[in-house]
C-alpha cells in the first residue's frame, strides 16, 4: 500500500491554510492512509466501467442585484473600516 | 400546566382549532420542557426568549403555534448560527434560510438552535465544539448525527418536529437511533438557501417528526422551487397529507435490498425487526421482491471522497476576514489565516478539509475524485433500473442500534461506516425516509429506510402512514 510522507502532510496542510503542530502530523498520516484504501475500492469498480462522469447543466438568471444592504454583511466582520475589511499586512517584511 | 409532551402536530392543531389551548400555552410548555430536561440531554445550543419567538412568526398558517427546533447550520435571521463550531461562536445570521422563512410564514414557532456535529461532520453528535447530545432512550448512548440535537429534542418530547440536514445520512441515522421518523427529501426539493454548505451536491434539509402525517405537514410547508437556490427543482408546493388515507397504494411493489439487509456486520436484532416489518407490508397487500444493488458496496467509499472534496472547497471561506472568529495578534495575513483556521476548527473538521484537499490535489484527482464520480453514476443508474419494476425499496438505516459515547474513538474509519446504508441516496438524489420498526433487547430503537424514485415523497409517506395504522413502534416513548 502507498505510504503518505510527512512532507505530503505539510504540503496539504499548507494548501488547506491550516497550521499543523508536530504532534498532529502522525495521526493525520494514519488517517490519509486509510483514505487510500477507499481510493483502491472505487478504482476497482471504476476500472470496469466506461460510464462518463455526470454532466451538470447551467441554471441562468438575470444579472440583477438582489440585495443592496452591504452594512448588514460588513458589520459582521472581525475588523473593518467604512466599507473595507481590515486584515494584517499582506506583504511580509524581510 | 398541561405539558403536551409527545403530542403530535396533528393533535396540537386540533387542540388549537378547538380553542382548548392557546399557541402561547403550547409554546410555554415546550420551553418549560427544555428548561427542565434539556440539561440532561443537551439537544439545544440555545433556546430563545418566548416573546421573540412569537414575534418572529406570522400569527396564522398551517403550522400556527406549533413549536419546532432548527439545526444550527440553518440560518434564522438575527439569531446565532454556529454550526456547533468555535469559528462561528459569535456569528449571527443576517437573513432567513428559505425553509425557515416558509416556516415562519406558516406560523410555526422556532424555539431555538439544535446542537449538532461540528459543520455536520460526524455520526454521533460528539464533534460538537460545545457539548455532546445524549440519546433520550439511554443517556450513555449517542443520539446519532450529525443532526443530533434535532433528533433528541423530538424523541424527548420537547418539540413535535425539527429540521436537520442530511449529506450522507445525518437525518435518517439519528432518527433511527432515537425512534422517530427522519426524511431526506429528493435532492432539490427543499431549497438549500441559508443552509451552511458541507457537500453541496449532496446536502439536503430534512425533517424529524413522530408520525408520517406530521412529516408531511412540515414538508408541505418547506418544499418547492426557490429562485435563491439554482439547484432547486421546478416543483410547485404540494399538500403531502392528501395521500395519507391509511392504506398502501394499490398493488405496491416493494424491493428488499438483500445485499444491504444481510450485509456482514448486521446486528441480528436489526435484521429480525426489518424482516418482521417486511412481513407486515406483505400482509398489508404489498408485493415483495428480493433484489441486489451491487454498487451499494462501493458507495460509502465514493461518498467519503466526494463529500470531503466538497467540504474542503466549502470551508475555505472561513478565513477570519469577513465573518466569524479571527485569532488575534497575527503579524501577517497568511499567519492570520492559518492560526484562525487552526484554532477555530475542531479535529474532525480539519481532518476532512485535509482529506478533501488531498483527494483533489494534482496527481490524485483522477484516482480519487473522478473514480468516485463514476461510482455515483453507477449507483444512480442502479436505482433507476430498480425502479423500472418496483415502487419502493426497503433497506436498513443502520447496522446496529445507538452505540455508547467514545465507542469509535480509536477507529474513525469504522465510525464512517455509519453512512453505509444511507449515503447511496445522497449520491443518487433519491428520497429516503427512516421509520421506527422495532426495539432491541436493550430497549433501543431500530429504524429502516423506505426509498423511492425521485420526487416520490408522497408515496413514501403514504407507505409509512399505512404502517403506523397497524404497528405501534412510532408511539413508543423514552422514559425521561
Amino acid at each position: 500500500m502507498t505510504k503518505i510522507t510527512k512532507e505530503e502532510i505539510l504540503k496539504i496542510a499548507n494548501m488547506s491554510h491550516l497550521d499543523i503542530k508536530e504532534e498532529e502530523i502522525a495521526p493525520m498520516m494514519k488517517q490519509l492512509e486509510g483514505v487510500l484504501t477507499y481510493a483502491e475500492r472505487v478504482s476497482q469498480i471504476a476500472a470496469e466501467t466506461e460510464e462518463a462522469v455526470v454532466k451538470n447543466t447551467n441554471v441562468f438568471r438575470e444579472d440583477v442585484a438582489l440585495h443592496s444592504d452591504a452594512e448588514r454583511i460588513l458589520e459582521r466582520a472581525p475588523e473593518r473600516e467604512e466599507s473595507f475589511y481590515v486584515v494584517p499586512a499582506i506583504i511580509e517584511d524581510k | 400546566m398541561e405539558s403536551f409532551a409527545f403530542a403530535t402536530i396533528k393533535e396540537l392543531k386540533t387542540l388549537l382549532a378547538n380553542k382548548e389551548v392557546t399557541p402561547e400555552e403550547v409554546l410555554s410548555a415546550s420551553l418549560a420542557r427544555f428548561k427542565e430536561q434539556d440539561p440532561q440531554i443537551g439537544a439545544a445550543l440555545e433556546v430563545f426568549e418566548k416573546q421573540s419567538i412569537i414575534e418572529a412568526s406570522e400569527h396564522s398558517g398551517a403550522l400556527y403555534g406549533i413549536p419546532g427546533l432548527i439545526k444550527d447550520n440553518i440560518s434564522q435571521q438575527n439569531r446565532g448560527l454556529t454550526c456547533a463550531s468555535k469559528i462561528l461562536a459569535d456569528f449571527n445570521s443576517p437573513y432567513d434560510a428559505t425553509a425557515v422563512a416558509r416556516l415562519k410564514q406558516a406560523g410555526a414557532y422556532l424555539v431555538g438552535r439544535a446542537n449538532m456535529d461540528e459543520f455536520a461532520m460526524g455520526s454521533s453528535g460528539e464533534t460538537s465544539a460545545y457539548f455532546p447530545t445524549k440519546n433520550p432512550w439511554n443517556t450513555a448512548c449517542v443520539p446519532g448525527g450529525s443532526s443530533s440535537g434535532s433528533a433528541a429534542a423530538v424523541a424527548a418530547g420537547f418539540v413535535p418536529w425539527a429540521l436537520g440536514s442530511d449529506t450522507g445520512g445525518s437525518v435518517r441515522q439519528p432518527a433511527a437511533f432515537c425512534g422517530i421518523l427522519g426524511l431526506k427529501p429528493t435532492y432539490g426539493l427543499v431549497s438549500r438557501y441559508g443552509l451552511v454548505a458541507y457537500g453541496s451536491s449532496l446536502d439536503q434539509i430534512g425533517i424529524f417528526a413522530r408520525t408520517a402525517y406530521d412529516t408531511a405537514l412540515v414538508l408541505s410547508t418547506i418544499a418547492g422551487n426557490d429562485p435563491h437556490d439554482s439547484s432547486s427543482l421546478p416543483e410547485k408546493p404540494k399538500e403531502y397529507i392528501r395521500a395519507l388515507d391509511g392504506k398502501l397504494p394499490e398493488g405496491l411493489r416493494i424491493g428488499v435490498v438483500d445485499n444491504a439487509l444481510h450485509a456482514e456486520g448486521m446486528d441480528p436484532e436489526v435484521v429480525q425487526a426489518i424482516e418482521q416489518a417486511i412481513a407486515q407490508y406483505e400482509k398489508m397487500g404489498a408485493k415483495i421482491t428480493r433484489i441486489q444493488l451491487p454498487t451499494l458496496d462501493y458507495t460509502a467509499a465514493a461518498y467519503f471522497i466526494i463529500s470531503r472534496a466538497e467540504a474542503a472547497s466549502n470551508l475555505a471561506r472561513f478565513d477570519g476576514v469577513r465573518y466569524g472568529m479571527r485569532t488575534p495578534d497575527a503579524q501577517t495575513l497568511r499567519e492570520m489565516y492559518f492560526k484562525t483556521r487552526h484554532d477555530g476548527f475542531g479535529a474532525e473538521v480539519k481532518a476532512r478539509i485535509m482529506v478533501g484537499n488531498y483527494v483533489l490535489s494534482a496527481g490524485h484527482a483522477d484516482a480519487f475524485y473522478s473514480n468516485a464520480k463514476k461510482v455515483q453514476r453507477l449507483i444512480r443508474r442502479e436505482f433507476i433500473e430498480a425502479f423500472a419494476d418496483l415502487d419502493m425499496l426497503i433497506m436498513p438505516t443502520h447496522p446496529a442500534p445507538a452505540f455508547t459515547f467514545g465507542a469509535y474513538k480509536d477507529d474513525k474509519l469504522k465510525m464512517d461506516l455509519q453512512d453505509y446504508f444511507t449515503c447511496a441516496m445522497n449520491l443518487s438524489g433519491n428520497p429516503a425516509l427512516s421509520i421506527p420498526c422495532g426495539m432491541s433487547s436493550t430497549k433501543m430503537p431500530i429504524g429502516m429506510q423506505l426509498v423511492g424514485p425521485h420526487l416520490s415523497e408522497e408515496r413514501l409517506l403514504q407507505a409509512a402512514h399505512a404502517f403506523e395504522q397497524v404497528t405501534d413502534w412510532h408511539t413508543m416513548k423514552p422514559g425521561i
